[in-house]
């Protein structure tokens, strides 16, 4: 990542969305930054975070998103300026908090920056957050451009502390994982000490009268945004159709602009302010044009908005025909790009373009398919999940009651899928495996006879699980829960968590261990090697059959894959092609087939298995899969099954 | 009409066998490979395989079998009968030794003729059950005679007696004895018929196949159950059905005898052994079973009704004639008829439900409506 701390102000640099944003923090005087990682969001705090040190800025990676916000408003209350960041999904986990700040304010500058994640890409939703500035009254900034997302955080900053309330700042994942050119600002000498106003509460109660105030701040919002920079209109006086956009729909809308030649045509009105919206500027244009394409990812927010203020103004502006998500002709789900863009456009203009040759999708599909060989989502060679789900899919097959495993988010979700033997057949939020989990162990007395085994990730265990663990225990919920400590917060970029003793810096913090909470509960509790393939299987079993009252914890601990890739095999492995029974009846592929590790390859020629050598970790466990011996493994260092 | 021998792969048996209720758990498709395995009373497939031919399905007694095509290759012409299959001889015989006979169920014949049989080296290793009663059966291989009395007592439930074959085979076992229940023996049966020839498991180093009388068996976990409404489980010692009249099944434990009344115990009989036209253990090389004497139930438990249907099993029978294990008693006259009744009933009862399951009398799911025997009778 670039180093975010440059102090020339006015040098043009190549900042990825996400580093910007960390830049207008810097340049926003932000210190305190204290986040949940989550993709697209996570590289914001990573950047602030290299630099932190430095600029004496405390960051944190907190155990949820709650936490953060809360602790980022600590700071707040404090005088000083704070900046969270998280993904849609983690804006829900903190909303209570997010919602009782909304009536109670705030003092130093607050920005909350979510990125949504349109198609849901790496997400379990394409949630769209923007409708909560407007239900619990938030200034909303949505930045068009990377000079945008760095500027829009530093005012942001600027404008929460103006009218002590946070400001929630949306960006989104095409704009955070591109790079574009911004002009740097300068970085602030103030040096604030923290210090709280006791004189002053924040306090959510009475809510009427703080609701009162929360509309008077956004008010005075309102008037500091009318003039704002971060709404611009360009095109002619007297378009056929003006655009309506934010986000990083305006880059596609530039692009579609640009390609069919339309500025002579169509104007474009780019609000940057989002919520409370720019009204004066938006009916000076929507009284120019009797046709509006409104451009925006995901849900018609703006649309809903453009459309109750063109009834308010019905009496003095003719009311226009709207294009966009609600109207059509645009899809009302899923990511936009500039084809797409491009497409609505000639339609409502009655233009001939065409963005694709009609079969560009299905001749790209067939190239695709004669160059890159299929391949469905899996977990990595080697991932101690696999061996996991290995074992725990073995225990419930060998339980013959129809088990089955809630489970939640993290790399372990392919679980879902036949990389992880499409054991979960629950998946919802963080923690909700073991919150599900515990539910289903509360249905004994409906005659449920099948055995649930809850997963939850080592991080998300501190994350979202201790809640229904604690119940768990307190109701007695028949419930298995197996931790799958890979020792990280691997699938955001290994992140500490509580678990791992190492704080944001990589530095020496207490660590809080899984086993510690467990005891502390009285619950019955066993640290396990995954990659010890048939005694995890027993061991699973052996939970799943405990006629104990209330919960167990089965932590399965094995060093996520990626780790060992690094810090070198355990095993050598290879396949002795004379015992390989290969497709005969008797095996069938069983290691690559069944098992399904990458690490394992068919060897067409020879019609044996082999191992990839290129990614296969040595963890050993495909060995244990093979029943014809012909899998065979050489020590390469002392065998550490519960390191990490 | 298609030969009714086909052969097809584990998404067949999965949805012809094992999801129907017609498995018996006799685990022919367990060891060939590492796609099943027995687990809790029941034949489990732990992963898909898309071979669309395999063992599995080849030598699983309740897919289409030829059961003709078998009588023809393993047996004499001159010994079959419609209702028994293959006797060459009917004896009522018990162990001589007073010791096997205290160890053992009732006459202690198979205990008596195993051990015989590795004695004498005609095997190497025999095939037992282990456990029983509430507990999991499995089986074990035994080598010496001495451990065979060990494992003496009717079960109940059954052990997965193949799969323990199809390990034993991987073993440096030669010559093999198993103790097995009908379809269980109808598996091995399959099995000698060498269907994948390239791949025959073996099956040459079975050498004597000892099967069991058997009604029925209980599912493991509706008879646990059972028992657990009834009775402390660890004081059982054993237990025992006498002749239906007495309409229970006694269970002597330490503190006593406890009687469960037959109709709850057989709520809990195997959902496949209603599909069993088998009684008598036909395709074995000795079938035994408990006796009936006009002297009544306490003398006659003492004793076994015992068929030689081979060569083999009638080469075994002298020895122990010969060695003086085994005494023999006269067989009452009418003893074959009655056995032959109880045979005849149980295969119209499955074939009953087997017509029913399907919903047409021509097809009998894995048994052939023109199957000879079946035209012998009325069902």
């Amino acid at each position: 990542m670039a180093d975010i701390s440059n102090k020339t102000e006015g040098l043009a640099d190549l900042l990825l969305g996400s580093e910007a944003i960390g830049r207008g923090a810097l340049e926003g005087g932000v210190n305190v930054v204290a986040s949940y990682p989550g993709n697209p969001s996570t590289e914001i705090t990573e950047a602030i975070r290299q630099v932190a040190e430095k600029m004496n800025i405390y960051v944190e990676w907190s155990v949820n998103e709650k936490v953060a916000v809360e602790t980022a408003a600590a700071a707040s209350f404090a005088g000083l300026r704070g900046l969270s960041a998280m993904k849609q999904n983690g804006l829900n986990v903190a909303l209570d908090f997010v919602s009782g700040i909304s009536t109670s304010g705030s003092n130093g500058g607050l920005v909350l920056v979510v990125c949504d994640d349109p198609s849901g890409i790496t997400s379990t939703s394409e949630q769209d957050s923007r409708p909560l500035a407007r239900s619990l009254d938030f200034p909303l900034l949505e930045p068009g451009t990377f000079q945008e997302a760095k500027d829009m955080t530093r005012f942001g900053l600027e404008l929460s502390e103006k009218i002590g309330r946070m400001v929630l700042f949306r960006s989104a994942t095409r704009l955070q994982h591109a790079r574009g050119r911004t002009l740097l600002g300068s970085l602030p000498e103030e040096k604030r000490k923290a210090h709280f106003d006791t004189s002053k509460q924040y306090v959510a109660f009475p809510s009427l009268p703080r609701h009162v105030e929360a509309k008077e701040r956004m008010a005075q919002a309102k008037e500091l945004c009318k003039d704002s920079a971060f709404n611009v209109y360009e095109g002619p006086e007297n378009p056929d159709l003006l655009i309506i956009t934010c986000g990083s729909c305006y880059l596609y809308a530039l692009d579609a602009m640009n390609l069919l030649g339309l500025w002579d045509r169509v104007g474009i009105l780019k609000i940057g302010t989002v919520w409370p919206l720019p009204d004066d500027l938006i009916k000076t244009h929507m009284a120019k044009n009797s046709r509006i394409l409104v451009l925006e990812e995901v849900e018609p927010f703006l649309e809903g908005n453009l459309k109750e203020l063109a009834v308010e103004w019905a009496a003095d502006v003719s009311m226009p025909t709207f294009f966009g998500r609600r109207t059509g002709p645009l899809s009302d789900t899923g990511e936009l790009n500039p084809d797409i863009i491009i497409t609505a456009l000639t339609e409502i203009l009655e233009l001939t373009y065409e963005a694709r040759p009609p079969a560009y999708d299905q001749q790209a599909k067939a190239m695709v398919e004669k160059l890159v060989p299929p391949r469905s989502l899996a977990l990595c060679a080697g991932c101690p999940h696999r061996a996991s789900y290995w074992a725990i899919k073995n225990a419930e097959v060998l339980d013959t009651r129809d088990g089955f495993v809630t489970g939640d988010i993290g790399c372990y979700s392919f679980g879902l899928f036949p990389s992880g033997y499409s054991i979960m057949k629950t998946e919802q939020a963080m923690g909700s495996g073991p919150g599900v989990g515990y539910g289903f162990g509360k249905l004994g007395q409906f005659d449920m006879q099948q055995p649930v085994v809850a997963v939850v990730g080592d991080g998300t265990f501190y994350h979202g699980a201790l809640p229904a663990l604690v119940s768990a225990v307190n109701n007695q919920s028949n419930l298995t829960l197996v931790v799958l400590d890979n020792g990280a917060t691997a699938m955001t970029g290994f992140q500490p968590h509580p678990g791992t003793g190492l704080d944001a810096f990589g530095h020496p913090a207490k660590p809080v261990l899984i086993e510690d909470i467990c005891k502390s509960l009285g619950v019955r509790v066993e640290i396990i090697d995954p990659y010890d393939s048939e005694a995890a299987t027993q061991k699973v079993l052996d939970f799943m059959n405990d006629e104990q009252q209330g919960p167990r914890v089965l932590i399965m601990r094995q060093q996520c894959a990626l780790q060992m890739a690094r810090s070198g095999k355990l095993y050598d492995v290879w396949v002795d092609q004379e015992k390989c029974v290969g497709e005969d009846c008797g095996c069938n592929r069983y290691c690559s087939r069944a098992f399904k590790c990458p690490g394992i390859m068919w060897d067409a020629q020879a019609q044996k298995a082999r191992i990839d050598e290129a990614i296969c970790v040595g963890c050993g466990v495909c060995a244990q899969v093979c029943r014809h011996e012909a899998i065979l493994l050489k020590p390469l260092k002392a065998v550490q099954g519960k390191d990490s | 009409m298609e030969n009714k021998a086909y052969i097809r792969g584990q998404k067949e048996l999965r949805e012809e066998v094992h999801d129907t209720g017609l498995c018996t758990g006799c685990g022919a498709c367990v060891n060939l490979c590492p796609y099943y395995a027995t687990s809790r009373d029941k034949t489990v497939v732990k992963d898909l395989c898309d071979r669309t031919a395999g063992r599995c399905y080849a030598f699983c007694p309740r897919t289409p079998t030829d059961l003709e095509a078998i009588r023809q290759q393993l047996f004499e012409p001159q010994d079959l009968t419609p209702e028994l299959g293959a006797v060459k001889g009917f004896y009522l015989t018990r162990a001589s030794d007073p010791d096997t006979r205290s160890l053992a169920q009732h006459g202690g014949t198979v205990t008596t003729l195993m051990s015989l049989a590795l004695s004498e080296g005609i095997i190497d290793t025999a095939l037992l059950a282990e456990g029983g009663g509430s507990d999991l059966p499995s089986g074990v291989a035994v080598s010496q005679a001495s451990e065979v009395s060990k494992l003496a007592k009717s079960k109940f439930i059954a052990a997965p007696m193949v799969e323990a074959f199809n390990k034993a085979v991987l073993s440096d076992a030669q010559k093999i004895g198993v103790v097995a229940t009908p379809c269980q023996t109808l598996a091995l049966a399959k099995m000698k018929m060498k269907p994948f020839p390239k791949n025959d498991s073996q099956i040459g180093k079975l050498r004597l196949t000892i099967g069991l009388f058997c009604g029925w068996v209980l599912s493991w976990r509706s008879f646990k159950q059972l028992l657990d409404q009834k009775i402390d489980q660890r004081k059982i010692v054993s237990l025992d059905i006498p002749p239906s009249k007495y309409k229970t099944m006694q269970v002597e434990t330490n503190s006593g005898l406890v009687e469960i009344p037959l109709d709850e115990v057989e709520a809990c009989v195997r959902e496949a052994c209603k599909f069993c036209t088998d009684v008598t253990a036909e395709f074995s090389d000795i079938s035994v079973g408990s006796a009936r004497l006009p002297d009544g139930w306490e003398v006659a438990k003492g004793w076994n009704q015992v068929i030689v249907r081979t060569t083999a099993g009638e080469a075994l029978m002298q020895l122990a004639k010969d060695r003086r294990v085994l005494e023999f008693r006269e067989v009452p006259g009418g003893n074959l008829d009655k056995l032959k009744q109880a045979s005849l009933k149980k295969k119209r009862t499955a074939l009953d439900n087997l017509a029913c399951k399907s919903g047409d009398r021509d097809d009998l799911l894995y048994l052939d409506c023109r199957d000879p025997v079946f035209q012998t009778f009325d069902w």
